[in-house]
């Protein structure tokens, strides 16, 4: 069977694809049908959704609460990728070096991500930001220093089990190098689990900009939904659609994610290809 | 004014005042819970201003006065001041039999060395209040003569339990006045004794049974809460868990909300002596506001309206000048100055730039800077971005930049390194207090936060500020500040955006807690629970 | 060797390793700390209102601030050594006695969070492995990826509302009733009564994991070989799937439950500062932007410390769960 019609065996994977598709192209025709800066005073504050030619209302400034959505998912996303990306470089040159080696090496990566794990994640991320100053790229960083253990360790265990496999000997036989045998034999053997793995981390950075802009340290600059929740917060109470839009924007995106990082891990998954 | 009547007169109103409190029908006891946000460092009232503390500390160290709300000086510690015809001596007459908590008798000796060693020493606006005083006679227990080098009508003002809390000798003397047992576990005069402070969760207080007002406090105890979450702290007014929040900690929008509801009152007053002021702090060593022009454009396009309406929910006025309208009492306010539109001119600030040279290049932009927004809120960030946005139209472009506290403050204080930065600031009760630390050449002291952060240095303002110190008849002083403003008006080193409304939040069972014109920093002995 | 003695050595020469690593955190930390801009003084003055160049340097002095790093890092590492965590120079209080108060609170938070997190977890993916593609499968991997992906502090809040205000049911926020100040076992009922939104708020997030860990590991079981031995012999499914597979499925659970311990610290500052919970989070938060270096390196070195503790627990509980792995 191929990739696709074992994927789409898993309805909630095909819907939360759906949802996201949705989401991307919000994000890739922001500028197109909010061709305003989603910062600008655009009207009455604090309209409700549909007064005053706002779709989904106006922040306590006069924005647009939709603009704002479809300029943040760019940056959301982009936060999310980005985030999960570096981790998993990081990560799994960490991971592979380690597992692949072993011995000291091993012992010192392995003792280095330990100390990562050590420091509870999310007031070491707002450690990061805070002395690196709230902006994006610090978003961005904190995130992925915070998450690329877990990858480290998963992509280690892998390289662990498949280094004395026979295949590998057999490279190592035919004289290939170390590098090689690590990218084109191991690597690609275990990458399914990195994929799940790294899917959900996108659906956690984005997350994780949510908490990080409710604690005031997003970036002020960019428009993001961590950005609009945390400016809307306050309004909850007064003017509930300021950060309940936003927040069901992150909360569908996080679902859609994780929808797809299980359809994937189901497709990839051997055993339970041939359970049903 | 004549000193001496000012404070006779107080006299009488006080007197009066605490008559009228006794006769009415108070009922005794009951638990004050009430908001501190955030947690204070510490309860050294002596060594800190820092807001929160004021918010608890006044309950325990009385000061030589209180302040009713019409700013009449109102009898504490001390029964009476008399103020000789030279203003050069200043007499305090003790009250008698009031005890420590810890039992040992209040003296004058207390006074002395309270001014003498500790606020002109360690207090941050001490050295400025008391700095005529030269030394301090103590004739017998209940007499304390101040000897003042120059007349200073303004220290009358700095004698509340708040600003200048008289601390017990027998427990600081020879003492590291940093580094004691006091500042987590103080020891006053108050009718609140200090009983427990959880990390976290709360500072108790007790009543003070030996109180040297007959009859109060009413409350048997006061809990100071800390909740830091502002949605949380409104919860927990609602739910009736708190009954007092002042200082913003019900954010504008929900006082707003609670405000239509029967069980809940909000006021502004208890800030008369506080005096808050919203600013912008120019760099003016630093393109682009070397350049006076750029800073009166950006106090032009201010729609300081829209800001006070959308952000602050309709709590605060328009400033007008540098020093606030509430200086109108004082004579000291000068009306009509140019360059504060209650509404933004975006036209008279293009036209500003465009007389001084400062054109758009190819792209339309005239200037670019990043704008320090002060870490203290949200409502600062959407000041920033409506600021970003106004700017705009004028072919400026800001990048806003918003660090945490320590990281501000050395970037603006110590480093200097800023173009733009919004704040606000104290104007206190007298402008010498709140005001001069913005303007004077003496004030641009690197490293020390809340002071002439712009580098602004003119020596006019410099002869003036000197002169309106000393000054003490009434007219010439409000003469030399009206031409203090008038030109601050168009150099605009800072531009001063709204004067500050704070909120008191309170559920209706508390009353008479906004007996002082200290408010939230009061002593609360006279409030009670109607249960 | 008996199998107790070499456990003890087993955990013995585990805490030995640990050593080298929490010093070296705490080395780390010190220097990733030394980045921040500013210091406990700049915010002791900034909140004093006015302070002068002179003051602040006799502040630095005291605190030991004008010191070059190096020795301000010998100092500290020569405390921690005789377990000494340092002096908050902002509470004036030793970091120990700081961190001690918060402790009990951080420690119920997450007790009680982990155990209903896990509780249900557990039954709801036993639930969904057991109706595998049914609509109870599918209601429940919703259900608790919605509660997963809904921020925090908006769950928080609308409890507070719902259960607060509307309902009346629980107090807003706060570890106990300041107006009151029970005594005793009301104390206790107090203190248990403050915990529940809170407590609520938190699982909701870890349910998820739980819920979606137990299934799949269920599943994984389910198809090893011991499955389809167990039941050649005959072995009722019921005696399979609750004596064999849910033994075995159990482990990677606890595995988590251990690794989320650390991260529960630190996890929890939004939600303790939604219900204004005295725990270690916020005060770790509060530490970071007052600048209070020794305390923050005292909560970071405590959850290092808890990090490896539970990670030998959780390893020695795996050992006892599965005779197959063996400690050593």
């Amino acid at each position: 069977m191929t990739f696709w019609a074992l994927f789409s065996r898993n309805k909630g994977a095909v819907v939360g694809l759906g949802i996201l598709a949705v989401i991307t192209v919000m994000a890739a025709t922001a500028g197109l049908f909010f061709p305003q800066d989603p910062f600008s005073l655009a009207g009455k504050p604090m309209s409700g959704p549909g007064e005053n030619g706002f779709l989904l209302g106006s922040d306590s400034l006069g924005r647009d609460v939709a603009a704002g959505i479809a300029h943040g998912a760019k940056t959301s996303l982009l936060i999310g990728l980005l985030a999960t990306l570096v981790a998993v470089l990081v990560g799994v040159v960490m991971g592979a070096l380690a597992g692949y080696y072993g011995g000291w090496i091993d012992n010192l990566l392995m003792r280095v991500t330990e100390m990562f794990q050590t420091i509870p994640s999310f007031v070491f991320a707002i450690l990061l930001v805070a002395i690196m100053k709230p902006s994006i790229e610090s978003i961005v960083i904190a995130i992925a220093i915070v998450s690329w253990p877990a990858v480290a360790r998963l992509v280690r265990g892998e390289f662990l089990s498949l280094r004395n496999r026979e295949f590998v000997q057999a490279c190592h036989t035919l004289g290939m190098s170390d590098l090689r045998i690590m990218l084109v034999e191991i690597l690609p053997n275990c990458l399914s689990p990195v994929i799940v793995i790294g899917s959900l981390m996108v659906a956690t950075a984005i997350l994780i900009e949510s908490g990080l802009a409710f604690l005031g340290l997003g970036d002020p600059n960019i428009m993001s939904w961590g950005f609009q929740v945390g400016a809307g917060r306050t309004l909850l109470r007064s003017a509930w659609w300021v950060c309940t839009f936003p927040g069901i924007a992150i909360l569908l995106t996080v679902l859609a994610i994780n929808l797809v990082g299980e359809g994937i891990n189901d497709a990839l998954n051997p055993r339970l290809r041939e359970r049903t | 004014m004549n000193f001496r009547l000012m404070a006779v007169a107080a006299l009488s109103a006080g007197a009066l005042a605490l008559g009228a409190v006794q006769a009415s029908a108070q009922k005794a006891g009951g638990t004050f819970v009430k908001i501190v946000q955030p947690e204070p460092p510490s309860l050294a009232s002596y060594l800190s201003t820092s807001g929160p503390i004021g918010l608890v500390a006044p309950k325990i160290y009385d000061g030589l006065f209180d302040y009713d709300n019409d700013l009449n000086m109102v009898p504490a510690l001390a029964e009476s001041v008399d103020v000789s015809a030279d203003g050069k001596t200043v007499t305090f007459k003790l009250r008698e039999g009031v005890t420590w908590h810890d039992g040992e008798p209040f003296t004058s000796e207390d006074v002395q060395f309270t001014v003498m060693e500790v606020l002109k020493v360690v207090h941050p606006r001490g050295p400025n209040s008391f700095r005529e005083v030269t030394s301090i006679d103590t004739p017998d227990d209940n007499t304390a003569v101040f000897n003042l080098e120059n007349p200073a009508p303004y220290m009358l003002r700095a004698l509340s339990g708040y600003e200048s809390p008289i601390v017990p000798k027998h427990l600081l003397e020879g003492k590291d006045l940093r580094d004691n047992d006091l500042i987590n576990n103080p020891v006053g005069t108050g009718a609140f004794k200090f009983v427990e402070w959880r990390k976290g969760q709360y500072i108790r207080l007790d009543k003070n049974e030996n109180y040297w007002k007959p009859g109060l406090p009413y409350l048997d105890r006061i809990v100071g809460r800390f909740i830091p979450d502002a949605s949380t702290r409104t919860a927990a007014m609602e739910n009736g868990e708190v009954l007092y929040g002042a200082y913003g900690a019900i954010p504008n929008i929900d006082a707003v909300r609670l405000r239509e509801m029967d069980d809940f009152g909000v006021t502004t007053d208890g800030y008369s002596m506080i005096n808050p002021m919203a600013l912008m702090e120019f760099n003016t060593t630093k393109p682009p506001f070397d350049n006076p022009a750029m800073r009166q454009a950006i106090s032009l396009v201010m729609d300081r309206e829209f800001l006070i309406e959308n952000i602050w929910f309709g709590y605060g006025k328009p400033a007008t000048a540098a020093l606030s309208s509430n200086f109108a009492a004082t004579g000291l306010y000068a009306e009509g100055m140019p360059n504060y539109p209650a509404s933004g001119n975006t036209e008279a600030a293009i036209e500003v730039l465009d007389k001084a040279g400062i054109m758009p290049d190819g792209d339309g932009v005239r200037a670019s800077f990043t704008l320090d927004l002060i870490p203290y809120g949200e409502d600062w960030r959407r000041a920033g971005e409506y600021m970003k946005q106004a700017l705009l139209p004028l072919g400026i472009e800001v990048d806003l930049r918003y660090e945490d506290v320590p990281t501000w403050i050395k970037r603006v204080y110590g480093d200097y390194d800023f173009q733009m930065n919004v704040n606000y600031f104290y104007q206190l009760s007298d402008p010498v207090l709140g005001v001069h630390r913005h303007y004077g050449t003496d004030q641009i002291r690197q490293g020390t936060a809340f002071v002439n952060s712009t580098r602004y240095s003119n020596p006019k303002i410099d002869e003036l500020l000197s002169a309106g110190a000393v000054e003490p008849d009434a007219d010439t002083r409000a003469g030399i500040y009206e031409e203090i403003q008038s030109i601050l008006a168009d150099e605009l080193p800072v531009a001063n955006i709204f004067e500050m409304e704070f909120l008191t939040v309170y559920n209706e069972k508390l009353k008479d807690h906004a007996t002082s014109a200290l408010g939230a920093y009061g002593p609360f002995d006279q409030a009670w629970i109607d249960e | 060797m008996s199998i107790a003695a070499r456990r003890a050595r087993y955990v013995v020469k585990r805490l030995l390793q640990a050593i080298p690593i929490v010093l070296a955190i705490v080395i780390l930390n010190f220097f990733l700390l030394q980045l921040a801009e500013g210091d406990a003084v700049d915010v002791l003055a900034g909140e004093a209102g006015s302070a002068t160049p002179e003051y602040m340097a006799e502040l630095r002095a005291k605190f030991g601030l004008d010191q070059p790093l190096p020795v301000q890092l010998a100092v500290y590492l020569k405390n921690v050594v005789m377990f000494d965590l340092g002096y908050s120079f902002r509470h004036e209080m030793p970091v120990s006695e700081l961190i001690f108060d918060r402790v009990l609170a951080t420690l119920l938070l997450m007790v009680s969070t982990i155990l209903f997190a896990v509780g249900f977890g557990i039954v709801l993916g036993l639930i969904a492995a057991m109706g595998l593609n049914t609509w109870r499968d599918t209601a429940i991997s919703i259900l608790s990826l919605i509660t997963y992906a809904t921020p925090l502090f908006w769950v928080g809040l609308m409890l507070i509302v719902v259960f607060s205000l509307n309902l009346g049911w629980f107090p807003t926020s706060g570890m106990e009733n300041f107006a009151m100040f029970y005594e005793g076992w009301d104390r206790v009922f107090d203190i248990a009564h403050h915990l529940v939104l809170p407590t609520i708020t938190l699982s909701l997030f870890y349910l998820a994991l739980y819920t979606r860990l137990m299934r799949a590991s269920m599943l994984e079981q389910a198809g090893q070989d011991y499955v389809t031995t167990a039941r050649a012999k005959g072995v009722t499914e019921r005696r399979i799937m609750f004596v064999h597979v849910l033994r075995n499925a159990l482990l990677p659970v606890v595995t988590m439950a251990g690794v989320q311990v650390g991260a529960l610290i630190g996890g929890s500052v939004i939600v303790e500062s939604v219900f204004a919970w005295p725990g270690l989070g916020m005060l770790a938060f509060e530490a970071l932007f007052a600048r209070d270096l020794n305390l923050l390196l005292g909560i970071f070195l405590l959850s290092a410390l808890l990090v490896v503790a539970v990670n030998l627990v959780v390893d020695i509980v795996y050992s006892s769960l599965d005779p197959r792995i063996e400690v050593g």
